[in-house]
Formats: structure tokens, sequence, C-alpha cells
């Protein structure tokens, strides 16, 4: 077993604990279907590299189908705590994260072994050393800090899977050709050897798509699959990663305008009473108009002038 | 069937989600049902892989995105004994003369948030009980037009900060989203590079903020002395 498959593991224990404690909330109206969720995941993240894909692949239907019932999520935000004498010790739990997080990464680098484990398994690490951190300071019990996740879990409720639910949206995606189509379409629109309207198709694409979905995690598979890779990093041998991480980002301009993104336009529109529903995202316009044609010029300008 | 019956996959992301139904159920069904469409079986036979194998395999392979999990109840404990009233204290120690000031301050913390791979939404918690006292506070007597203002600009403070910022940690979804459909379509990318690109795209979201919030400081003092 390796260092990966044991966080994982570790991962997978956590989310069992957080579905033990939606099964004894007793009162909370869909408490059995929730505790069902968390306790899928939990299997998937504990046996998901012995299952065969195809039992994964109906759990994963039977999760969505949970979550499409209504199950899943919308606890309480709030935590029940006093404020603490601790003052800014309070930090040092929640800072060992990223910094063992870091450590163990640069230790797998100088060891010459894959960083990307490195940081995950670090995150692992961090994870579990700033439970006992946080335990040893607060002097508090290990079901009290369970309760206290599992009340963020529920916060956020099956909107956390979406992401990796995306990127196995990808791989169908990918095996369907879906991109190929979406490819030969742009290609149709735009010349092959005009590098600019195909970077401005690129980042137009991403911003759109995100516009009307509001949200650029699910836009991504698809303009990734249909035109950042078959005709931009492919035909010109661009590094994958500068264009990736700018594909992205060249969809929050589209989260910045869109009305689609609830929780960071509408909702604080409520929360600060603010008299147009649009105020926000009048404000963001001009700044993701300049931010969008940016991504545009200096994606342009990084692949051209490499 | 026609090529670009394929293509409903991508019409049910965009139809589910315009009619605010449950994300995960819409991206469920639309993996089904492209490919369904586009004629892979529902599961495995022939050597031809099917799509809930697909799925099934994605999600599994792709776990490292979600790992996060693992450090909900260490935060959540932290939250318990303070950490969110903490937080709040640094800020206030930055008490910034102006709005503008106050918010490129608080863009900046919402970049180190992001730096250090904690994922939050800022609106309710800082927002709310913590930057909109502060920003109308420093302007004395401010009109609801001004007001207005002040709010959408704490807002966007908090969006840019929290949009742009996400991507300086390799272990934040964003960008384990990108390893991870990047990887699935055959191209060679590391995390450290994605984190190490990101980077001048921060850079540009915080000078832009500046300049957005500096030029809001320049209406509200023109509007002052009149």
């Amino acid at each position: 077993m390796n260092g990966l498959e044991l966080v994982f593991g570790l991962t997978g224990l956590v989310l069992w604990g957080f579905a033990w404690l939606s099964f004894r909330e007793t009162g909370q109206r869909h408490r059995l279907g929730s505790a069902c969720f968390w306790f899928v995941l939990g299997g998937i993240f504990v046996f998901g590299s012995l299952l065969p894909h195809w039992v994964t692949g109906l759990l994963v239907l039977a999760m969505a189908a949970m979550d499409g019932a209504g199950w899943v999520g919308g606890g309480p935000l709030e935590s029940g705590g006093k404020p603490g004498k601790l003052g800014d010790r309070i930090f040092l739990p929640v800072l060992l994260i990223p910094v063992v997080t870091f450590g163990t990464a640069l230790v797998f680098r100088w060891l010459q072994l894959d960083a990307v484990r490195g940081a995950l398994i670090g995150l692992g690490l961090g994870a579990v050393l700033a439970m006992a951190a946080g335990l040893a300071l607060t002097r508090s019990t290990m079901a009290v800090m369970m309760r206290e996740g599992h009340r963020l879990n529920e916060a956020m409720g099956a909107v956390n899977i979406l992401p990796q639910l995306l990127a196995s949206l990808g791989v169908v995606f990918a095996a369907a050709k879906v991109g190929d189509l979406i490819a030969s379409g742009i290609r149709y629109a735009v010349p092959d050897n005009s590098l600019f309207l195909l970077v401005m198709a690129n980042c137009l694409g991403m911003a759109l798509f995100t516009i009307v979905t509001g949200n650029s995690f699910a836009a991504f598979p698809v303009i990734a699959s249909g035109v950042l890779v078959p005709l931009l990093v492919k035909p010109f041998r661009v590094d994958a990663a500068l264009a990736g991480i700018f594909t992205l980002t060249a969809g929050a301009s589209g989260t910045l305008v869109t009305i689609m993104a609830a929780n960071f336009n509408v909702v604080p529109v409520a929360l600060l009473n603010m008299r147009s529903p649009y105020g926000v995202i009048r404000f963001q316009l001009p700044y993701a108009v300049v931010m969008w044609s940016c991504h545009v010029l200096l994606l342009w300008g990084l692949i051209r002038f490499r | 069937m026609p090529e670009w019956t394929k293509l409903i996959g991508v019409v049910i992301i965009v139809a589910g989600l315009a009619l605010k139904l449950r994300t995960t159920l819409v991206v469920v069904i639309a993996a089904v049902v492209t490919g369904l469409v586009a004629g892979l079986p529902l599961f495995s036979r022939a050597g031809q892989e099917g799509v809930i194998d697909m799925l099934g395999r994605g999600f599994a392979d792709n776990r490292l995105i979600t790992l996060f999990l693992i450090t909900l109840p260490a935060i959540g404990l932290a939250e318990r004994y303070g950490l969110q009233d903490q937080s709040a204290q640094l800020i206030r120690r930055f008490r910034a003369a102006t709005v503008g000031r106050l918010l490129i301050v608080y863009q900046l913390f919402r970049v180190l948030h992001g730096i250090l791979g904690i994922r939050l939404n800022g609106h309710p918690i800082f927002v709310r009980p913590l930057i909109f006292p502060m920003s109308a506070g420093s302007l004395r007597a401010a009109s609801a037009a001004e007001l207005e203002q002040i709010k959408a600009a704490d807002s966007a403070s908090e969006n840019y900060g929290n949009f742009y910022g996400q991507n300086l940690s390799p272990v934040l979804p964003g960008v384990l989203l990108v390893y991870g459909v990047l990887t699935g379509l055959g191209c060679q990318v590391s995390v450290w590079k994605l984190v190490f690109y990101a980077i001048p795209v921060t850079a540009l979201s915080v000078i832009l903020g500046a300049v957005q919030f500096l030029w809001l400081d320049r209406q509200l003092r023109r509007k002052g002395a009149k």
C-alpha cells in the first residue's frame, strides 16, 4: 500500500465518521439519506482502487440520485462554539496544513520522487497533524472535532464532489469524442493557422459557457476537450499547464458577470441589503472585461513569443 | 445518428443548470446520455469500455481533487475555538484610512487564504460582519448611492481575491481539476507548473483590483468635496 492510498483511506474514514454523525442526527429530515451519501463516498475513497470500475460507476449514479432527491447538505454554517482565549495560537493547527503540504512536497522533490504525490500525501499528513495539534491546544475531544468537521461538510453538501464528478464527465466526453466535434465546428469558423483567433475563441468559449452555467469548473472539461487541447495545445505544441490555467481563469471573468453564480453575485446583494439586484455584477463588469482581454493577450503573447 | 447529436450532453448541462436543477444529477445524466448517443455500451463488453465503467474510473482516479475533505475536522475545531474571530482581529489591525485601501488589503488577505489552501466563502464570514461596517465607517455620512457603491465594491473584493487566489495552491480543486482533465486528455502537466503559471494572472488580478478600488476612493472624495 502506498502513501497516497493511505491518505485516501484516511479521508474515507473521516467521511464514514461524518456519515455516522448524520445518521445520529435525530430530528433531521433526511438523516438516513445524508448518512448513506457520505457512507458511499467514504467507501469509494477507501476501496476506490480495488472496486471494479462499473461498481464505482453505479455508486456514483446512486450518489447523484440521492443528491437529486434533496437528501444531502443544507446544514447550518455557524459553529456552536464560543470565542476562545487562545488568541493567535488558534492559527497554529490551521497553518500546519499548508506548511506540512509544501514541506512534504519539497522532501519528495529532493528525493527525486513525484512532487504531486508529495503534496497530496503532505495534505493528508498535515491534516492529521493539525487535528492532533488542535486537540492538544483546545483540550477538546475527538467527538467534538468530528462534529465540527461534519458541520462544515454538511454546509457545503454534495457540491463538494462536483469537481471530481466533472473530471469523470471529461472522461466520457473524451471517449464520445464530443471535443472533436466542437473542435471541428470551431475549425470551420476560425482559420486553422490563426493563433490569435484560436486563443480568443478558447477564452470566449470558456467565458460564455461559464456565464450560462454559472460554474467555470463545469465549463472547463468541455472547452478543454473541444478547443484547448485539439486546437491549441496539440497543433501549436503549447505548454498544456500554461494554457490550461489561463483557460480556467478566463472563465472567472464569466463568473464575475453572471447571476447564475448566485453564491458570489446574488447572495451578497441579500446579505448587504443592496437596492439593485445587479449591483455587484455592475461593479465587477469593467474589471471582468479588462481581465478577460488581458487573458487573451497574455496567453497569445506567451505562446507566440516564448 | 448524426454526429452533432453527441452535443446533447452540453445542452443538458446548460439547460439543467439554467433551470437550477441539482448540479450533480445534471452532470451524471449528461455523461450517461452522451455516452449512449455516441454508441458506447452502458457496461464494458467485448473490449469496449462502458459509460458506467468510465464514470467509475474517472471518479476513482480523480479522488485527489476531493482530498481537502480530510482537513475539515481540524478547520472546524479551530473555528469552534475562535478562528474566525481571530481572523477578524487580524484584519482589524490593518485599519486602513480609506475604503479603497481597506479593500486592497482584504483582497490580498483572501489571496493569502488561497496560497494556504484554505477554501471558504467570505461573504457571510468576513464581508457582512466585518468589511462592510469597516468600509462604511471610514466614510462619514455616506449617501445612499455611495453606500450602494461601497457594498458592491466590498463584495467584488471578496470575489476577486477568492477566484484568482485559489489557484496558487496545488491542493485546491481548481488546480486539481485542470490537472485531472488535462491528464485525462493525454497531456503531460504538473500541478506545480499550474501554480507557477497562475502567478501572473493572480498578480494582475490584484493590480487591477487596486486600480478599481483607488478609483472608487477618488469618486467618493469628489462627491464628498461637492
